[in-house]
């Protein structure tokens, strides 16, 4: 009766992930990403759902806790969340139309001052090395950049504006699919365990948990990296004296979801405004480069670990690999979504690749599936 | 004061749950959040619902039937204990990451209610009142069975 494999209670116990696990992963979320870019309008706003959704849960929690059934804890926190979002936009709408006039010529004031500030820096590199002066570097990059600036730019922005303007609709997807995560989120979890066999059921109840944690470490961890992120570089932006430091820090901060790449356009923007607010003063844009780099040393050493952490228990040359690929297969949101997904992914597949690797599992399947099927077919085998 | 949206009545189910030792202190309130947390499970006569060695993830609950608590592989000969209706084992997944001690068999037909580890945790930091309850009760049932087992050689499952 004793399993003649003396290593089942090993095997038995949850396989570390492996290369295979690793491959796979990887494999997976290269094709989900390529699906998934051609339905982003979907994913954004599921992106922020899965954001408001751990954001609303301990209000429904509360809630619950005083008495209200769940389901109607659920649609209250999320028709007040509705509600609060739909007055505060009907306040914002008419500020928000008189500033997209104004922006868009602090815009080109800003690339204005931004130009200035290279123009500047290259005539003083010129001065000082001899063969930049002979290759006349400074009209060169200052024609590349006009001519960015003067057609590209202001070719582009109307259609940007139009894309972004039709995201807005789908955006108002997210407090919706919220609500049905916060109603019937427990529900689906007791579907999902239902429809598995008996012999798979603890692994499957910890690769949900797994998916669950990881996704709400990382998302809600993200939300308190991007508050620190603001205050500390608000606080430094203000303290060298920069205009607008908070919504600077919060636009920064916000940027550096996407990873890399986030982080050098929000280090760009500061740039710009530093360069165009003193034209002057060279030392404020290095101050505030300064103050950048010092936060985002910050942000790796000290805010990242207390925060979103190593959430994802990914190596960092993969979690390179998973950037480049994201931001290939669907651009910025694809920058945003990849390492998350992959999180997700990696915890599902190596539950797969557990109960794969796990002859005692499948055996027990087997053998309990032959158990009911010697019951209900006792009376006809006689 | 957000009471009178609460349904007052207790469903068959909440009955059973509320005969349970684990959950005997817990209001109709609390019962139908932990309700919600429970997986029902069904396991034929016979069928293996953990084996020794595996790692424990989840605590469960007789609703209906018996269970075997045996040696790995040997339900005739390495029985150890069997569990009645209302009882809990594999208590230990919620406490540590101990692997199972020993095999669990269907000794009979059996409904089975299984809470994993991960929403006992997440119970600690959503309703700590609940979570404290089922712990303390939790806490009683093993004080009992070293009480009643203080120098057993076989282990107490699991």
């Amino acid at each position: 009766m004793k399993p003649t494999d003396a290593s089942y209670s090993i095997e038995n116990r949850f396989v570390s992930t492996g290369p295979l696990v690793w491959v796979a992963t990887i494999l997976c979320t290269t094709l989900l990403l390529a699906v998934l870019r051609h339905a982003l309008w979907l994913v954004v706003p599921f992106l922020l759902a899965i954001i408001l959704y751990y954001l609303l849960l301990p209000l429904v929690h509360r809630l619950t806790v005083a008495g209200v059934p769940s389901e109607i804890s659920a649609a209250i926190v999320a028709g007040t969340f509705f509600l609060a979002g739909a007055v505060a936009l009907v306040l914002l709408l008419p500020w928000v139309a008189q500033q997209a006039v104004v922006n868009e010529e602090a815009l080109y004031r800003y690339l204005e001052g931004g130009r200035a500030l290279l123009d500047r820096t290259l005539i003083s590199l010129e001065s000082q090395f001899g063969f930049l002066k002979r290759m006349d570097l400074h009209t060169t990059i200052g024609e590349k950049v006009a001519e960015f600036g003067g057609t590209y730019l202001r070719e582009h922005l109307t259609e940007a504006a139009l894309e972004a303007a039709a995201w807005l609709p789908s955006l108002l997807l997210a407090p919706f699919i919220a609500f049905f995560f916060l109603r019937d989120g427990k529900r689906f979890l007791k579907f999902v365990g239902e429809a598995v066999p008996n012999a798979y059921f603890e692994r499957t109840l910890y690769m949900v948990d797994r998916v669950d944690s990881t996704a709400r470490a990382y998302f809600m961890g993200l939300l308190k990296l991007t508050l620190l992120d603001t205050v500390c570089l608000a606080i430094g932006l203000a303290t060298i004296g920069l205009h607008g430091a908070l919504a600077l820090a919060l636009l920064a901060a916000v940027l550096a979801w996407a990873p890399i790449v986030g982080s050098a356009i929000g280090c760009l923007v500061v740039v710009l405004v530093a360069a165009t607010d003193f034209p002057a003063d060279p030392w404020i844009v290095y101050e505030a480069i300064g103050l950048f780099l010092l936060v985002r040393l910050l942000d790796d050493f000290v805010f990242m670990p207390l925060t979103v952490g190593r959430s994802l228990h990914m190596h960092p040359l993969a979690t390179v690999l998973l950037i480049f690929i994201g931001g290939e297969l669907a651009g910025v949101p694809g920058l945003v979504l990849v390492l998350p997904l992959a999180g997700l992914i990696m915890a599902v597949t190596g539950t797969i690749g557990g109960i794969l690797n796990s002859p005692r599992l499948r055996a027990r399947h087997e053998f309990a599936k032959a158990l009911r099927t010697q019951r209900i077919t006792a009376d006809l085998q006689s | 004061m957000l009471g009178f949206f609460e349904d007052r009545k207790d469903t068959p189910r909440l009955s059973t749950l509320r005969q349970l030792p684990l959950l005997a202190t817990l209001s109709r309130r609390e019962l139908r959040i932990v309700d919600g947390l429970l997986h029902e499970r069904r396991h034929v006569k016979g069928e293996v619902i953990f084996d020794e060695g595996d790692e424990g993830h989840s605590v469960y609950v007789v609703i209906s039937g018996r269970v075997l608590i045996c040696r790995q592989g040997e339900p005739e000969t390495g029985r150890i204990t069997v569990i009645d209706t209302g009882v809990v084992f594999g208590e230990l997944a919620l406490l540590d990451d101990a692997v199972r001690a020993a095999q669990a068999r269907a000794e009979e037909d059996c409904v089975l209610a299984a809470l994993s580890r991960g929403d006992f945790e997440k119970l600690f930091e959503t309703h700590t009142q609940i979570a404290s309850k089922i712990a303390l009760q939790l806490a009683r049932q093993l004080g009992r069975q070293l009480r009643e087992h203080p120098t057993s050689a076989e282990p107490r499952p699991l």
